[in-house]
């Protein structure tokens, strides 16, 4: 097992590394002069000379990268190209908006999958069954920023119930104390339930907006392992010491069907963290994805190839701990297979 | 779906009948999938929209006439028209024949492309494979929608670029699966056999390899269609993929969220229903076909 | 024809108060519907258990055997059904128990083993606590502590050695012949009166296929509960059970004590069957015998005798064809034999009074 770990490390570090190289041409690749564009279009060709040295843009492209990512791994992130600020600081104050939502989003299509999915495949229930392949066809067919406006079309628009695109909370109301940057779980450690409240409904249309797509995916995957394990014939055992149904299909199916689940919802939660651009726009959310857009237009390097590092970076450590949990839940990972006569 | 019955009842039937049989039982089942055939006429109809819709419809989709701006749908303007007067209808199908053909283009050079990638880490082995597979996992760990953007970016905005950077995106899935097709192949008995009786390396891959191969490439390809078409409606979307005036479904659903927020909500949302059923029904196919071919394999944990 | 013969089933229905009668099946039929038509798994079969006794269902793949034994139990599941027939435990009426009544009865009053040790047991749990869940189940007001106790109880009672050490294992950690043990545990967990056991040995190799039979043995004479042991495996029928019931394409074509069975069969599949037994005496004569041809589709039976394109007696023969035989009644009282076949009679005879030569069958 230690083993396996080293060896997924390793490989983890080297893909990082592959996911900078990468990172680094494309951005150099780029056409247009970030030296130009801080020093503003007026500047004379000392000053833009200047701004070059000083950015270290003028070393070779080796020289370039090495700094490159020795400043990743220091912490030493840089200034933002376009706005002067220190893209810790920027990337730091938009992404707990980023997390809740991802978070949030996360919950919803999981928990909703889980039970779904439970019921679809329990008993031979061909209604439900069919909703829920039905919607599981449909959410993954569904572009999440169209989803994202009919939602608004209807709740907002036309029937008022849900708040428009005006991000966390309405322009009016102040955040509450920062505590996590969760304006849900602040609120509610500093009592403002008020401000919950709208915090909340601020997220209902973007959280389902997020979480269609991979709530399809996941309740599709496991729905499908349920129906595997179903057929196994280990769960007609089960059933013939007398346990009921329901028991047998969660207490038995479910931990069976679970890992490749498992292994997927990793990867929808590093892709949820690692900012949905469309939905922030439509939201006017003020989260990561909305910012990398405009960096990338912008050519702001700075943040972009942090950014890029940084959620290569949350990929592999996500996909490192679902690795872990894998030999957590699955003893067949865990433990050898021993012949013992 | 007891196992313990379909290890011990299994019904006899003599081996011609059984093939003839087969074949009719596939057919069958092909029709009784009500979802695959409604999948199926959602494509066509698109096609034929895309393909025959300047045929039979005579507005124009980008003539532009203030005029009539922003007009619900009529008998006239069956999709309505959008904020610079034009024909959405019109519009609708000339998006379908956009993200149709880009799709299918993705979609083939992306298997071309990964595919040959693919065998050739799982045929070489050794160094080669490992840089290949090191150089694959380096673009995966990107959000593809940052990637492809900084593609389209780097390279200068448009339907072309746009396909570029879906391209590369899509090339990792298939170089891996592709990878691990060929490696699974490569230890089945029958190739030892192959070797045994002394063919070459190339006809091995040539005569084994490659069919089973095809069949596998075929269904991440259909697949990897919904997904071509949504990146490409998402990149429209934020203005990297498809420029305005172009008919693309992602930027007519830009621009749509405009409208949308005023009540006018024909403008984005039938693109938008343009994009859901494509990727639906390509979704719903490449199941059926997954199914079909290869139910427990390789894809059955992508 | 088939109407006659199920009003002959039909008539002994109602079982008479009969202390030492365990378990009475009267008619039962199971079907699968498939798309390759409606399969026929158990057609119309009728048997009797007595307390104690150790019946044999022998016969080959895809006859039927183990569709009977989840028949038994409500086990049957979509797309199978019981259709008919009646099934008596201890006098009380199964078949038509809600699932949730038939809960109480499995695990407790009848116990199930499985054919492939391998794949029977639920891999991410512990074999203790796969044992300690039929125990808690049916055991009500016992402790976890009391449950995991009588686990490592039956666990040493199937000869698994270090058991305190061994309940927490994992079945992946354990051998075929190990995990068969613990599933011979998990089924006498709570003394069953009745233990199913569908081809407990079929996975396992020989010399560990003796020892479970040796252990299922022991087990079953020390809590004096009857046994239905289906198998393919004559030898183990022989040495371990009192009667033997033979199944052919879904129905019970003979059924009569073992020592009777064996040594004067009467249907042509008993005797072909026992026959096909390597006989190392005459494996050096030439080819193993075997029996020619396939079982027939249980969805696409023929009127007749199921067995006529394979009998050496009656292929062609008119009646054969055309008839599906009754279940009779041959031989005298101490050594009866209900076989189905239409020239039972005659063949008991013979090998009653031989014309020439006994026919024997050991």
């Amino acid at each position: 097992m230690v083993r396996v770990i080293v060896n997924k490390v390793t490989s983890s570090i080297a893909t990082i590394f592959g996911a900078s190289v990468v990172a680094f041409v494309l951005l150099r690749v780029l056409p247009g002069d970030p030296a130009r564009l801080i020093a503003g279009s007026l500047a004379s060709d000392e000053a833009i000379a200047g701004v070059r040295r000083q950015l270290g843009l003028d070393q070779p492209l080796h020289v370039q990268y090495i700094r490159y990512i020795t400043d990743f791994f220091t912490g030493d992130w840089g200034f933002s190209f376009s706005s002067g600020v220190p893209v810790k600081e920027i990337l730091g104050s938009r992404f707990p908006a980023t997390a809740e939502l991802a978070l949030y989003a996360f919950l919803f299509a999981f928990l909703s999958a889980l039970v779904l999915a439970l019921l679809a495949t329990y008993r031979e229930w061909p209604v439900v069954d069919g909703v829920v392949r039905a919607l599981s066809s449909f959410g993954l067919g569904t572009p999440p920023f169209w989803f994202a406006i009919l939602a608004l079309i209807v709740f907002f628009e036309q029937f008022g119930l849900l708040p428009g695109p005006s991000g966390r909370l309405s322009s009016a109301t102040t955040p509450p104390p920062l505590l996590t940057g969760f304006y849900t779980i602040d609120a509610l450690v500093a009592g403002q339930f008020d401000i919950l409240g709208e915090a909340i409904k601020h997220l209902i249309l973007p959280v389902v907006s997020l979480g269609l797509v991979p709530f399809a995916f996941l309740v599709r995957l496991l729905r499908a392992n349920l129906l595997e394990i179903s057929s196994e014939p280990f769960i007609v055992v089960v059933r013939s010491k007398g346990i009921g149904r329901w028991l047998t299909h969660v207490r038995h199916a479910l931990p069976n069907a679970f890992l490749p689940t498992l292994t997927a919802s990793g990867l929808i939660l590093a892709e949820l963290l690692t900012g949905s651009v469309l939905v922030e726009r439509i939201f006017t959310w003020p989260g990561v994805g909305a910012l990398v857009v405009d960096s990338i237009k912008r050519q702001d390097f700075a943040v972009v190839q942090t950014f890029i590092l940084l959620s290569a970076s949350l990929y592999i450590l996500v996909n490192l701990v679902v690795d872990i949990l894998y030999g957590v839940i699955d003893p067949r990972t865990r433990i050898p297979t021993t012949e013992a006569r | 779906m007891s196992a313990t019955v379909s290890q011990s009842i299994e019904p006899q039937t003599g081996a011609t009948a059984a093939r003839n049989s087969s074949f009719r039982e596939a057919v069958g089942i092909f029709f009784e999938d009500r979802a695959l055939l409604l999948a199926l006429a959602v494509i066509i109809l698109l096609l034929g929209l895309a393909v025959l819709g300047p045929v039979f419809w005579a507005k124009d989709p980008t003539s532009v006439d203030a005029g009539s701006a922003l007009e619900p749908p009529s008998a006239e303007h069956l999709m309505g028209t959008d904020g610079a007067g034009r024909d959405v209808f019109a519009r609708f199908y000339a998006g379908a024949r956009i993200s149709l053909t880009v799709g299918a283009i993705v979609v083939t050079l992306g298997a071309i492309i990964g595919g040959l990638i693919g065998m050739i880490a799982g045929t070489s082995g050794g160094w080669l494979d490992n840089l290949l597979m090191r150089l694959m996992d380096a673009i995966l760990a990107f959000p593809p929608l940052i990637l492809a953007m900084a593609v389209t970016i780097g390279l200068g905005v448009g339907i072309r670029t746009a396909a570029i950077g879906i391209i590369i995106t899509s090339v990792p899935w298939y170089a891996r699966l592709i990878r691990s097709e060929v490696i699974r192949v490569r230890s089945l008995p029958f190739i030892e056999a192959a070797v045994a009786i002394g063919a070459s390396r190339a006809r091995i891959i040539g005569r084994h390899v490659i069919p089973h191969v095809i069949s596998t490439l075929l269904v991440q390809a259909a697949a990897s269609f919904g997904y071509a078409i949504l990146t490409l409606a998402a990149l429209g979307f934020v203005g990297l993929g498809a420029q305005i005036p172009t008919p693309e479904w992602g930027a007519m659903i830009t621009e749509g969220l405009a409208h949308a927020i005023t009540g006018r909500w024909w403008v984005g949302v039938f693109p938008g229903l343009g994009v859901l059923m494509a990727v639906t029904a390509a979704n719903i196919v490449a199941d059926r076909a997954r199914a079909l071919l290869d139910p427990r394999g390789a894809l059955a944990d992508l | 024809m088939a109407a006659e013969r199920e009003q002959m089933t039909e008539q002994t229905a109602q079982p008479e108060p009969n202390d030492d009668l365990l378990l009475r099946v009267r008619g039962l039929k199971t079907e699968f519907v498939t798309r390759r038509g409606t399969i026929k798994a158990v057609r119309d079969v009728s048997l009797d258990v007595h307390r104690a006794e150790k019946v044999g269902i022998v016969g080959e793949s895809g006859c039927g055997k183990s569709a009977l034994a989840l028949s038994i139990l409500g086990l049957i599941s979509s797309p199978g059904r019981v259709v008919a027939g009646e099934v008596w435990l201890n006098g009380r009426e199964l078949a038509s128990l809600s699932d949730r009544e038939m809960q109480v009865v499995r695990g407790r009053n009848v116990s199930l083993i499985f054919q492939d040790p391998m794949t029977s047991l639920d891999p991410v749990m512990t074999i203790g606590s796969q044992i300690t869940e039929s125990i808690l189940k049916h055991q009500r007001g016992i402790s976890r502590r009391a449950a995991r106790d009588r686990a490592i109880e039956l666990l040493r009672d199937v000869e698994v050695p270090l058991a305190e050490r061994r309940i927490d294992d994992f079945p992946h950690q354990l051998s075929g012949g190990m995990r068969q043990r613990v599933m011979i545990a998990i089924a006498l967990a709570n003394d069953p009166d009745l233990l199913i056991a569908d081809e407990p040995t079929t996975a396992l190799d020989v010399t560990t296929q003796a020892q479970v039979i040796d252990v299922l043995e022991r087990l079953v004479e020390e809590r004096n509960a009857a046994v239905i042991l289906i198998t393919h495996n004559l030898g183990v029928v022989a040495e371990f059970c009192d009667t033997v019931k033979v199944m052919y394409a879904g129905r019970i074509v003979e059924e009569a004590t073992t020592d009777v069975l064996f040594r004067a069969p009467t249907h042509p599949y008993t005797e072909a069957l026992l026959h096909s037994v390597p006989d190392p005496k005459r494996l050096a004569r030439g080819p193993l015998p075997t029996i020619p041809g396939a079982p027939p589709s249980l969805a696409d039976l023929p009127p007749g005798c199921s067995f006529e394109p394979r009998c050496p007696l009656g292929q062609g023969v008119e009646v054969c064809l055309e008839q599906a035989p009754f279940p009779i009644e041959v031989g005298s009282p101490g050594s009866i034999v209900v076989s189905e076949c239409h020239f039972a009679q005659d063949r008991w005879a013979e090998a009653h009074n031989p014309t020439e030569g006994v026919q024997s069958h050991e």
